[in-house]
């Protein structure tokens, strides 16, 4: 990579894909580094600078990869390390970066170390994960998988004890009071430091500590875990990045910030699930009242921003009032709905509305934080709630309207998962393709809105202040670094809107519009009166002139 | 098209940001400051708890208060700059208010609410008393449910009532409504009630904006329009209905708003009620006994007195109102002492039919009609209070019915006076 910038994750624009699902290059019907490696000119056309893996390594895939088996190599079925390697470095000459996962806290019960702490209970790896005879302890902690397990410890044949687990019964948690687990993790992420990865998101880290009496989350053991992590990566790896997947409100979350010296980015998973409630609701208080729960971080964090990724659309951070109003608008059908949450594609969700699809990805580009984009959703993919788990969003990448849709040369029943075949959202209605060949595409419309964001360092970086005109279907703000000021206002409802915005403050400044350049009235004494469009949303710059 | 002249351009840039709405609920308020308040906040939380995911919004329409009622209403209000930490909500709720010119007039009120539902599109719109301080969350769902679930157009209250409250709806409003146009609704002249959006359209698109009924008696408008226009009725029990301990007692007033507002319905739908009606069917959901038992604070020597007073003094009118029987007739109670005085509900009905026809024929100014059978009216309270003294609940209903029965059976001698002589 060129000269770092060590604030570079702050300018990012993320793209998120599963190896698995992007492009098979050697035709056994699974993706694969040589694919991926073969379409990043598509990505770097697209406009993004980091790519977001999901796990890649040697798994037994009953967790999509999340149970990893072998964490210093590649499944095979996704090819080699020197796969890995190649494609790494490709990526790198075209300036993207490159984030894997980094699941510290479990591992699949087919690791070896597991099978070495299970095979007897005077194993020198018994104590690398948390094993004891009854199910009764750590009562206080809540079940996450409420659809498939009944509890937190799941009993082990072999050794005839329990052992812990947050998340599926076959993942088993590490047991992070041992310091050998500790070292051998870090050495691990060395591992892939040292080959030139650039970030890690370290999945399910508030769960790393169990004590008694407590949730068994967000402990202070925990963050003094990853301060000792950050302390290491920033001595002999600067400028790399840690991203949390901690699903928790953003008063928890701000721990994990801790003083610009736990993680330098957070998914702020509150935000999201608002994003959808206020455009169903036509109403911004949503959005505003967690942004205004939101804590400052550090100068040097960041919040990340997404509209969809591989898991389910997760409802744990609203009411229960707010729950039941999004099942009800968004997942009217009981199979789109799994654990607390939705599992379906953006378009989808969005009825498949190019409008609402646009304001969205605008919210998402211009709130503060760093956007995630979900293989697909670029074009409007689909998905397929027949598929079981979280399957159904995780299907093939559509490149054309051919064999596979272009994804693999394989016989279709050779897959790794159906292809999307329906006529509204099937391979052949729904292709990068055919969206290339026009400028009114999606396609087309997210790389200029990429383009916009990336020449905008203000939406990445700067401050944001909200604007409260009395029409509540109308969202604006500003967003300032330095001398920039760019204002966003957008539109909420289904309907034409007029606002009257209170700008008094940049008297003097011209409009302009960032997508089309045009000039807007100066900002004058009076409210300034602007009418949009259903849906509609505009990007300002301020100049005074 | 609906007369948008009614609302100040301030008023509309608030409907502006308020937009299309599922729900209005409207309150008329004149220097209500001392409840409104209350009023409003169980109207809010009513709103939160059965119709959260509805677009509402609270719209007081002042006739000029200067207590502070307006503020009262406003700061209701549920938005992203002020958030109550006790209140959960998923929407925006807008409480906004406007004065209206030319009050305080309910109508004009009134007026101002429907054009405003109008404009936000809402599905339905309650009208809440600001007086209704035992107003409870459930009143607003029992009054807009109906219009929402069932597809009623108009929800009309059923109120637990003290026992003589109300002796002019009893005695004048339900009797002749149900003789003339079969609406047997409990509480015809509503001060807590509900409808459908198209029907608040309807009730706007008519030519009374200008008219008497269009500024005092609207409700009981309203409702007559429904009745007749075989609109989707029910009533909804609410709950008790008290009146203010401190409430001004304007008897005249109330007999403008009331059977002026009946009186102009006879020239409006003379064809209606000249032939037998079709009782309206108006179920009652929820209801329960709706009569309490405390006993009458009324000063019926004082009602008495002003009765013979009445007559007495007011002799010249009655004389061009009434016919010389019913007239003598009058002057014979008058001249009795109070323990023999008795106003049957045959002379009163055929005292109101005369009284309606007068108004008809504009014999003198109709206001002067209709403030003239306020003595007369008072005489009849004395006779009612009189009768249901020692009465049970069930027992004052037969008597109500029997008055019923009474207008009925003089209802020709309405048609012969409105037909021909006098």
């Amino acid at each position: 990579m060129a000269a770092q910038d060590a604030l570079w994750y702050k300018d990012a624009v993320i793209y998120q894909v599963h190896v698995r699902a992007f492009y098979d290059s050697s035709g056994d019907g699974n993706g694969d580094f040589r694919g991926l490696a073969q379409k990043l000119d598509y990505l770097q056309e697209l406009g993004i600078t980091a790519i977001w893996l999901m796990p890649f390594f040697p798994s037994p895939l009953r967790d999509d990869g999340y149970d990893i088996a072998d964490y210093r190599s590649v499944n095979p079925t996704y090819g080699t390390l020197d796969d890995f390697k190649t494609f790494l470095e490709a990526a790198h000459q075209r300036g993207i970066r490159v984030i894997i996962e980094m699941v510290l806290n479990h591992t699949s019960d087919q690791h070896p170390w597991f099978q070495e702490s299970r095979s007897s209970r005077n194993n020198p790896r018994r104590d690398w994960y948390v094993w004891s005879d009854t199910d009764t302890k750590y009562k206080g902690t809540r079940l996450i998988f409420l659809d498939t397990e009944l509890s937190n410890w799941a009993w082990d044949p072999v050794s005839k004890q329990y052992y812990w687990h947050r998340f599926f019964s076959h993942q088993p948690d590490l047991n992070y009071d041992n310091p050998q687990v500790r070292e051998e993790m870090w050495d691990i992420m060395k591992f892939w430091l040292s080959m030139g990865v650039d970030a890690f998101r370290l999945d399910a880290v508030p769960y790393l500590v169990e004590r008694e009496g407590t949730n068994c989350e967000n402990l202070p053991e925990t963050h003094q875990i990853i301060k000792d992590l950050r302390a290491q990566i920033d001595r002999e790896f600067p400028g790399r990045m840690l991203l949390a997947e901690a699903n928790q409100w953003p008063t928890d979350l701000r721990a994990y910030f801790g003083n610009g010296d736990e993680f330098h980015m957070a998914f702020h998973f509150p935000l999201m699930p608002r994003m959808f409630m206020g455009l169903k609701l036509e109403d911004r208080k949503p959005i505003t009242e967690i942004l205004k729960q939101t804590p400052e971080i550090p100068e040097v964090c960041q919040w990340c921003l997404f509209l969809r990724n591989h898991d389910e659309l997760t409802l744990e951070m609203v009411t229960d009032m707010e729950r039941d109003y999004m099942y009800d608008e968004y997942a009217k059908e009981k199979a789109m709905r799994l654990n607390l949450g939705i599992r379906r594609r953006l378009a989808p969700l969005l009825d498949n509305d190019r409008r609402k699809i646009e304001l969205m990805n605008g919210l998402l580009m211009s709130l503060p934080g760093t956007p995630i984009i979900y293989y697909g959703d670029e074009i409007g993919m689909g998905d397929n709630v027949n598929l079981g788990d979280r399957h159904g969003v995780r299907t093939p990448m559509q490149w054309d309207g051919g064999w596979n849709g272009g994804f693999s040369t394989a016989d279709p029943e050779g897959l790794y998962s159906p292809l999307m075949l329906n006529p509204v959202y099937g391979y052949q209605a729904i292709n990068v393709q055919s969206q290339k060949r026009f400028d009114h595409s999606l396609l087309s419309w997210m790389k200029r809105l990429i383009k916009i964001r990336r020449a905008t360092p203000v939406l990445g970086r700067g401050s944001i202040q909200f604007l409260y005109p009395a029409n509540h279907r109308v969202l604006a703000y500003t967003r300032k670094l330095g001398n920039e000021t760019i204002l966003a206002v957008n539109n909420l409802s289904s309907k034409a809107q007029a606002v009257e915005l209170d700008l008094k403050t940049y008297k003097g400044n011209i409009l302009i519009e960032m997508f089309g350049r045009n000039i807007f009235p100066r900002i004058g004494e009076l409210p300034y009166l602007l009418t949009l469009a259903p849906y509609q949303f505009f990007w300002f710059r301020l100049r005074k002139i | 098209m609906p007369d948008e002249s009614i609302l100040s351009d301030d008023f509309v840039r608030e409907l502006m940001n308020v937009g299309d709405v599922d729900i209005v609920v409207g309150v008329p308020t004149y220097n209500d400051g001392r409840t409104v308040g209350q009023v409003v906040q169980a109207v809010r939380a009513g709103l939160l708890k059965h119709f959260p995911r509805e677009r509402s919004v609270i719209i007081n329409a002042d006739g000029g208060s200067r207590d502070g009622t307006q503020d009262l209403v406003r700061a209701a209000s549920i938005s992203d700059l002020s958030v109550a930490s006790d209140l959960h909500a998923l929407r925006t709720l807008h409480c906004i208010s406007t004065q209206y010119e030319g009050g305080p007039a309910n109508g004009i009120a009134m007026h101002t609410i429907l054009a405003a539902t109008d404009l936000l599109q809402a599905r339905a719109c309650a009208i809440v008393s600001p007086e209704s301080t035992t107003l409870e969350p459930g009143w607003i769902e029992r009054l807009l449910r109906p219009v929402f679930r069932d597809g009623k157009e108009m929800v009309l209250p059923v109120y637990r009532r003290a026992k003589f409250d109300g002796l002019l709806i009893r005695n004048l409003v339900y009797p002749m409504a149900k003789t003339l146009y079969g609406c047997s609704v409990r509480e015809p002249y509503p001060a807590d009630f509900a409808f459908s959006g198209e029907l608040g359209s309807h009730f706007l698109s008519q030519d009374i904006w200008n008219q008497e009924q269009g500024r005092r008696g609207t409700e009981l408008w309203m409702t007559l329009w429904a009745v007749i226009g075989k609109c989707k009725l029910a009533q909804s029990f609410l709950g008790t209905k008290t009146r203010r301990e401190d409430a001004p007692s304007d008897l005249v007033g109330a007999m403008r708003e009331t059977a002026g507002t009946l009186f102009s319905s006879l020239d409006s739908y003379a064809s209606v009620w000249h032939s037998t009606p079709e009782p309206v069917e108006a179920p009652c959901l929820g209801c329960e006994p709706s009569v309490g038992e405390e006993a009458s604070r009324l000063n019926r020597k004082r009602l008495h007195d002003m009765f013979t007073f009445g007559v007495k003094e007011l002799d010249p009118v009655f004389l061009s109102i009434l016919s010389s029987p019913t007239h003598e007739e009058l002057k014979r109670l008058a001249a009795l002492p109070e323990d023999r005085f008795a106003y049957s509900g045959e002379l009163w009905a055929r005292t109101v039919y005369e009284f309606a026809t007068a108004f008809h024929k504009a014999v003198i100014g109709r206001d002067h009609i209709v403030q003239a059978l306020v003595p007369l009216f008072r005489g009849r309270a004395y006779t009612f209070l009189t009768d249901n003294r020692d009465s049970s609940v069930d027992e004052m209903e037969r008597n109500t019915e029997s008055l019923c029965q009474a207008f009925e059976q003089q209802k020709p001698h309405l048609i012969d006076l409105w037909d021909g002589g006098k």
